[in-house]
């Protein structure tokens, strides 16, 4: 407790992005900003906690049990920080039929964590998720904000390999069907 | 278009007949199609022009009534009806909402064009929100889209700084505006009312209706909900005419549709195909058919029943009507093909735990039926721990659930374990009496 | 509409919920999220029916009949419907007994108990729980359930007061709606969703004035009132209905008591008044009732020392001392929550002693019963511009809900004979609130500026300037730029104005009258605060003073030799006790022993307010019967005993020597059979009541302290534990410059001299508070209003601890 209190407010120093998110929105309806402004603190944090929760009620005008319980509906924001890369297997059934059940445990065999687990250096998050909407192109891990689809099991150890480097590399554009790269400008 | 003399009297219902053209997702997949340079360079924000510079706001409803273009989000209602339905203006903020949260699984269509055809959306949108007088349009993007997120948001600046987005578009009085909103994974927020909770900063469990979102939607206002690809449809039937939408299909359903083939099929992927078209086409001949012996396809995202893999299904044309009176629904589109050695419990279970992990808790059937209770027997089924009592239980649990939720979430969930009863019963029996599935399962991961 | 509810035909209004259709037909149908008062939200369920309606052929206008009956043809839904969202339309059929519904009504109570504990055993919920009554009636009494139950908390402290039992919720939302719909603080929600969904909290306590409404709406054991856990079953209780004592409001208790003690209270119902709810002071604030230090005996100074005796000893005693003196050198003060029947008492006493001086307090200088135009609750709820003058919220504190409901524009439901709508669905859930109508002026910050279009902190005391300038259409100084004529334009264009003031105004003659003018000019009706539970009725029945030099507490320090009170305390106020130790006798009437019990000759054991039987009038004139709870109050009496006591010592039968004997005067001068009165009170007009008054002197608007209602009674709060806790000693609040000033901190508990009493505080510095004015809870002995406090004495009792 006493270490969040002595936290500097997120957007103390953030005048224009609070002001631009704010600004997105009709004035009667300052609550939506909720949403993104969980957002930020997350994407910079890689977690929102008690602290920032506080603020951002404060900032829309709400009590913090209302950003507790919006906050806690969805399953993409977290009150605890992930790892450096957090991955995030794909297992509704397109994807499961594309192997990402093998994907999985081989995830848990490299990595040495389970669903829902970072390892010891905060360097590695393992979760399952439901459906990311990738499914033509199963399977598909989520590295954060990244999606790579159609990870075989070599570009998987590709990948792996990345980002035990430190890299998160770009992803590959193999789709399939009329989304598909159709390389330059055609006709 | 091509000669289309052979075929004058017949709509087009194959991707193989002559007459058909991909047109949404023609610039899907090509590097840079996203930018605003691109996308005028190919015509875009023409159809934008001609609604607002040579049709009234009346007129553009009517031709995407005459097309017979039907919400592609996956309850299939006609766009323009829904348009119809919009109070008259009464001086009050009215807005047009873009359902952009697809999350049915099996469907992926609105990412590839959010991602890659950002204006094809912008200009849907201008389209829409002039058709029924909003001058705010809302885009609610699912949360994991980042990618899509950044690109329509990129677009957006764009067309903002150009003037396709603001005040006096295209030399006319209308004024248009986008917001962007990011989901943050929720399931329910695909259905309108929970959306509208969720965009206002709240909760996502869905409202009561009445009142409907055109009476009292986003922040008690008027509104209108539309998904991705009914709102760029809709560009290309302006741009066409409701006549070419609807040389496509059948009566029932015209048009063209994206199908999402995913499952194990040899060439996974979306497709865009005229209406009424088989799904014998579609997966043997678009997908390269099963990459391993097939037993039953899901027609359109999972809430949707599956079908056996048999001629009677495989040749029933894709068509709302037709797919219903089999006893499934069109749905989004998300075609997944099921293999043989997939044990159907076990993929029915993977069915059941997405919505038990989906149910927003809000009504009693959904939070300790679906979200508590099936799941939990059909880990007991799996585990091998399972009596044919279970299998009773789950059939008796799915129809007391059935109809008697609050949203359209637990049916969802409790259709298709139904149907996967009806087809596949004796795979529950097998695995009730024997403690192990019938089927051995490969690796499916491909190197 | 015609409905048809299991072939009973009923004609209800259009936009009756089909469950009020259901209840109105004379059946029954389960339901648990529905509550009254309550958006209707079709969560739980329970209430599904089979709901068909015939239709008309579009291009005819016409029905579609049946070809077989030659009847309209019903078209049923598709699913079974949830009656409490569905609206009855012309010709609709509900059916609620076809075994389709049973088989529903079945399922659902077996869904709702898969992850219930049933620990009904150990649950205070037990005996009074609706999921216990409708598993009951509409389950199978058995579970296909074999799985872990879900685990969660079970002893969640939400606060000090309510305990949440996350097991056994069911999910209903009624506390969460609650919260957000009736007194519009959202401090309560679902937290996580699907089948994780629990109640929960951000940070302590749920800071509303309101909390504890949720343990009287909760269909299960999931929220308790902590005060009363544990501490017996439901049909170990007596439930008496009563009317509140706790402030002006009228509003309608359930008291429960098991073995002489008052265990807990919850809401009644009385439509008109509270609906069902009640505030947090009203409901926790009983505790003190059964404190070990309560005067259980009458006490005589014998030797210097007070020692137990009879009543007759007392009263013997009494009437020996009193023998000796005229009558005019006899004072009576009652505390202003007496009922009628005991003012019928002291005025009687006052009268047999010889024109004795009989008064209540509080009492403010501006009468209440001024102002032909006055406003119930229901038009304060249906009014559609609001300007209130001071803090309702703690002074009454259902006229802050009553504004709520204002806020939103809904008018009271129609009752149908099975009372409330139990589904009212021009409710919804986070309706749009109407704030532009209501202005708030206060002398601080009130919690209900928060709700309130536009308000407005005016310096202490200006009062009457305020108002004598919109009297006369002028702006008030130090108002923004067209404040009062916007606020009088609202006004005088809304068609039910309505114009609330509390004891700020009230303290001043000149003040009142002011705002009277005003309310006038702009064709509003008023509703004044009164101090306490019967202001208005004691002054209505005339228990005052003849003159008014013999006011109390002014006549005191005149040609007074004896006094007589009760439950108030005059030698608190230091400058007074010389006096008062000097009068040739002094009787208390009282709970517990305090300044004055220590100097005085008798000292006799009051009954408390829930104690008592008799008769209230609360703010809007409403006559309310109090009945007595069954506690175990040792030998007390209220005041009718007290002038029953005497009398018999006296050798006279006088009026108001009991209940009844005082009724029977009251008949005469009210007109009304107060021993049949129903429990939710008897409107009687004002002007026909309203009577010379004898004025006290204007208040001089001075002082460097303002004190300030409470809905917490301060007096008691040092025996009411649970409350204690929750909020604190009474607190001192201070703007922050003023902590400098003084040297205080907050935390500190200080003792300060505010007009001859010594107060003891916590120090609480808040930017809220008004620079140069801290703020102090009242008393009843200490009233609402500016006061001169000597800060020079500021004493500090304990620091606070610093906290780095």
């Amino acid at each position: 407790m006493v270490e969040l209190d002595t936290l500097q407010p997120f957007f103390a120093d953030k005048q224009e992005l609070l002001d631009e998110i704010l600004g997105r929105y009709p004035e009667y309806g300052r609550r939506s900003a909720l949403m993104p402004l969980l957002w930020e603190v997350q994407r910079a944090e890689r977690h929102i906690n008690d602290a920032r929760v506080e603020e951002i009620a404060e900032i829309v005008g709400v009590h913090p049990t209302e950003v507790r319980g919006v906050m806690s509906f969805y399953s993409t924001y977290h009150d605890h920080p992930v790892g450096r890369f957090h991955l995030q297997v794909c297992s509704t059934l397109s994807c499961s039929l594309a192997g990402s059940d093998e994907l999985y445990d081989h995830l848990v065999e490299e990595l040495g964590i389970v669903n829902g687990e970072t390892d010891g250096d905060g360097y590695f998050s393992l979760q399952k998720v439901e459906c990311v909407g990738s499914c033509t192109t199963a399977p598909v891990l989520q590295v954060n904000d990244t999606y790579y689809e159609r990870l075989s099991k070599s570009r998987c150890r590709q990948l792996i390999a990345s980002l035990r480097e430190g890299e998160l590399p770009e992803p590959w554009h193999a789709r399939g069907g009329d989304a598909d790269a159709k390389g330059g400008e055609e006709q | 278009m091509s000669d289309t003399v052979a075929f004058d009297s017949q709509r087009i219902t194959s991707r193989k007949d002559p007459r058909f053209e991909v047109v949404m997702y023609r610039h899907v997949g090509v590097e840079g199609a996203w930018t605003l340079d691109y996308y005028l360079g190919h015509g875009g924000y023409s159809a934008a022009r001609k609604a607002l510079t040579e049709m009234t706001p009346e007129e553009v409803v009517q031709t995407t009534i005459d097309a017979g273009l039907r919400g592609r989000g996956g309850a299939g209602f006609p766009t323009g009806v829904k348009w119809s339905f919009m109070p008259r203006p009464d001086g009050r903020q009215r807005f047009i909402l873009c359902n952009a949260d697809e999350s049915e699984p099996g469907s992926c269509k609105d990412r590839y064009v959010m991602q890659d055809d950002p204006h094809q959306l912008i200009e849907g949108m201008i389209i829409g929100g002039y058709a029924i007088g909003a001058t705010k349009g809302i885009i609610y993007i699912r949360g994991e889209y980042y990618q899509a997120y950044e690109r329509l948001r990129a677009a957006i600046g764009e067309a903002r700084e150009r003037g396709y987005l603001g005040k006096g578009l295209f030399g006319t009085e209308f004024e248009f505006d986008l917001i962007l909103h990011r989901g943050a994974g929720a399931y329910i927020c695909g259905e309108e009312t929970a959306l509208m909770n969720s965009f206002e900063g709240l909760r996502a469990n869905p409202r009561l209706k009445p009142p409907f979102p055109a009476q009292a939607g986003v922040y008690g206002l008027p509104t209108t909900i539309n998904n991705v690809t009914s709102l760029a449809s809709v560009v290309h039937i302006i741009n066409r005419g409701a006549d070419w939408f609807s040389a496509m299909g059948t009566d029932d359903s015209k048009g063209f549709h994206h199908i999402q083939l995913s499952g194990t099929v040899n060439r996974p992927g979306i497709y865009e195909v005229p209406m009424g078209i088989t799904f014998r086409e579609i997966i043997y001949d678009l997908g390269g058919g099963p990459s391993i012996p097939a037993k039953a396809f899901i027609p359109g995202g999972t809430s949707c029943p599956l079908f056996p893999f048999t001629d009677e299904f495989l040749d029933t044309p894709m068509e709302y009507a037709a797919v219903a009176k089999k006893g499934s629904m069109l749905g989004t589109g998300g075609l997944i093909v099921i293999p043989e050695e997939k044990c159907i419990v076990d993929a029915m279970y993977n069915i059941v735990r997405f919505y038990a992990h989906e149910s927003c808790g809000k009504c009693t059937p959904c939070r300790e039926g679906v979200a508590t209770w099936m799941p939990q027997i059909y880990r007991k089924l799996l585990e091998g721990l399972g009596t044919p009592h279970d299998v009773q239980l789950i059939e008796d649990l799915a129809g007391k659930i059935k109809g008697t939720a609050f949203c359209p979430l637990a049916d969802a969930c409790v259709v298709p374990v139904q149907a996967s009863l009806k087809y596949f019963r004796e795979e529950y029996d097998y695995l009730a009496h024997h403690g192990h599935s019938k089927y051995q399962k490969s690796d499916w991961w491909q190197e | 509409m015609k409905v048809t509810v299991n072939g009973v035909e009923l004609e209800l209004k259009e936009g009756t919920s089909v469950i009020d259709a259901v209840f109105a037909a004379g059946y029954d149908v389960p339901y648990f999220c529905s509550q009254e008062y309550m958006s209707p939200i079709g969560a739980c369920r329970m209430c599904l029916a089979k709901v068909g309606a015939p239709r008309k052929d579009r291009a005819s206008g016409e029905w579609i009949l049946d070809e077989e009956t030659g009847k309209p043809k019903i078209f049923y839904f598709p699913n079974l419907m949830a009656t409490c969202t569905t609206t009855v339309m012309e010709g609709m059929v509900v059916d609620t007994l076809s075994e389709d519904v049973v088989e529903a009504q079945n399922s659902m109570v077996e869904f709702t108990l898969i992850n219930h504990p049933l620990d009904c055993p150990v649950c205070d919920k037990g005996g009074a729980c609706e999921l216990q009554d409708r598993a009951y009636e509409y389950g199978t009494g058995l579970s296909r359930f074999e799985f872990d139950k879900r685990h969660q908390e079970k002893h969640a402290a939400l606060s000090e007061l309510i305990t949440l039992d996350r097991e056994r919720c069911i999910h209903c939302k009624r506390c969460v709606r609650y919260f957000e719909e009736v007194p519009g603080d959202e401090v309560l929600d679902f937290i996580n969703r699907g089948g994780h969904t629990f109640i929960g909290t951000e940070g302590e306590g749920l800071p509303s004035n309101f909390t504890g409404n949720i343990t009287d709406i909760c269909p299960v054991g999931a929220l308790l009132d902590t005060t009363s856990r544990f501490r017996g079953r439901n049909w170990e209780y007596d439930h008496t209905n009563t009317t509140s004592m706790d402030d002006a409001s009228g509003s309608a208790l359930v008291v429960d008591a098991r073995t002489g003690r008052i265990e807990r209270i919850k809401s009644g119902l009385n439509p008109e008044v509270n609906k069902t709810w009640i505030d947090d002071g009203t409901r926790f604030g009983h505790e003190y009732v059964d404190a070990a230090d309560r005067i259980r005996t009458p006490l005589v100074r014998r030797d210097g020392k007070l020692t137990p005796a009879t009543w007759q000893e007392a009263a013997q005693f009494i009437a020996e001392r009193l023998r000796g003196l005229a009558g005019k050198e006899v004072g009576i003060a009652l505390r202003a929550d007496s009922t009628l029947e005991e003012g019928v008492g002291a005025k009687a006493l006052a009268a047999q002693l010889g024109d004795g001086k009989v008064d209540h307090y509080p009492r403010p200088a501006a009468s209440l019963l001024d102002g032909a135009n006055r406003a119930t609750l229901e038009d304060l709820a249906h009014a559609d511009a609001i300007l209130v003058v001071g803090d309702p919220t703690e002074e009454v504190p259902i006229v802050d809900l009553r504004i709520k409901d204002a806020l939103k524009g809904v008018s009271s439901p129609e009752l149908f004979p099975h009372g409330v709508p139990i589904a009212d669905l021009r409710l919804k859930e986070r309706m749009p609130r109407r704030t532009e109508i209501l202005t708030v002026l206060a002398p601080y910050r009130t919690d209900l500026m928060k709700y309130a279009g536009s308000s407005h902190v005016y310096e202490a005391g200006a009062e009457e300037t305020i108002f004598s300038a919109l009297q006369s259409g002028n702006e008030p100084q130090g108002f923004e730029e067209g404040f009062a004529a916007q606020l009088q334009q609202r006004l005088a264009g809304a068609k039910k104005a309505v114009i609330v003031y509390g004891g700020n105004v009230l303290a001043s003659q000149g003040a009142s009258n002011a705002l009277l003018g005003f309310a006038r000019r702009v064709g509003a009706r008023t509703m004044p605060l009164p101090a306490m539970a019967n202001s208005v009725g004691l002054e209505l029945t005339g228990v005052l003073p003849s003159h008014v030099r013999y006011s109390y507490p002014e006549a005191v320090g005149t040609e007074l030799r004896a006094l007589i009170v009760s439950n108030l305390n005059p030698a608190a106020d230091s400058r007074l006790v010389q006096r008062l130790q000097e009068l040739e006798l002094l009787v208390v009437h009282t709970m517990f022993e305090d300044e004055t019990t220590h100097i005085a000759d008798v000292v006799l054991p009051a009954k408390s307010v829930y104690e008592r039987d008799g008769t209230i009038v609360n703010l809007e004139g409403r006559i309310l019967p109090v009945r007595s709870a069954p506690v175990d109050g040792g030998l007390s009496e209220d005041f009718t005993g007290v002038v029953k006591r005497l009398g018999e010592a006296l050798g006279q039968r006088m009026e108001g020597r009991s209940i009844r004997s005082a009724r029977r005067a009251l008949k005469k001068s009210l007109e009304l059979d107060l021993d049949n009165l129903p429990d939710e009170g008897v409107l009687v007009p004002f002007k026909a009541r309203a009577r010379g008054v004898s004025v006290r002197q204007a208040a001089a608007g001075e002082g460097n302290l303002l004190l300030v209602p409470s809905m917490i009674r301060h007096e008691y709060l040092s025996r009411n534990p649970h409350l204690l806790a929750a909020h604190g000693e009474t607190p001192l609040r201070l703007h922050p410059d003023d902590a400098d000033r003084f040297g205080v901190s907050h935390g500190d508990v200080v003792t300060l001299p505010v007009g001859g009493v010594i107060r003891r505080a916590v120090v609480r510095v808040t930017p809220g508070a008004p620079v140069g004015v801290p703020l102090l809870a009242s008393l009843p002995d200490q009233p609402a209003g500016l006061v001169q406090a000597n800060f020079a004495e500021l004493r500090k009792e304990r620091l606070a601890l610093e906290v780095a």
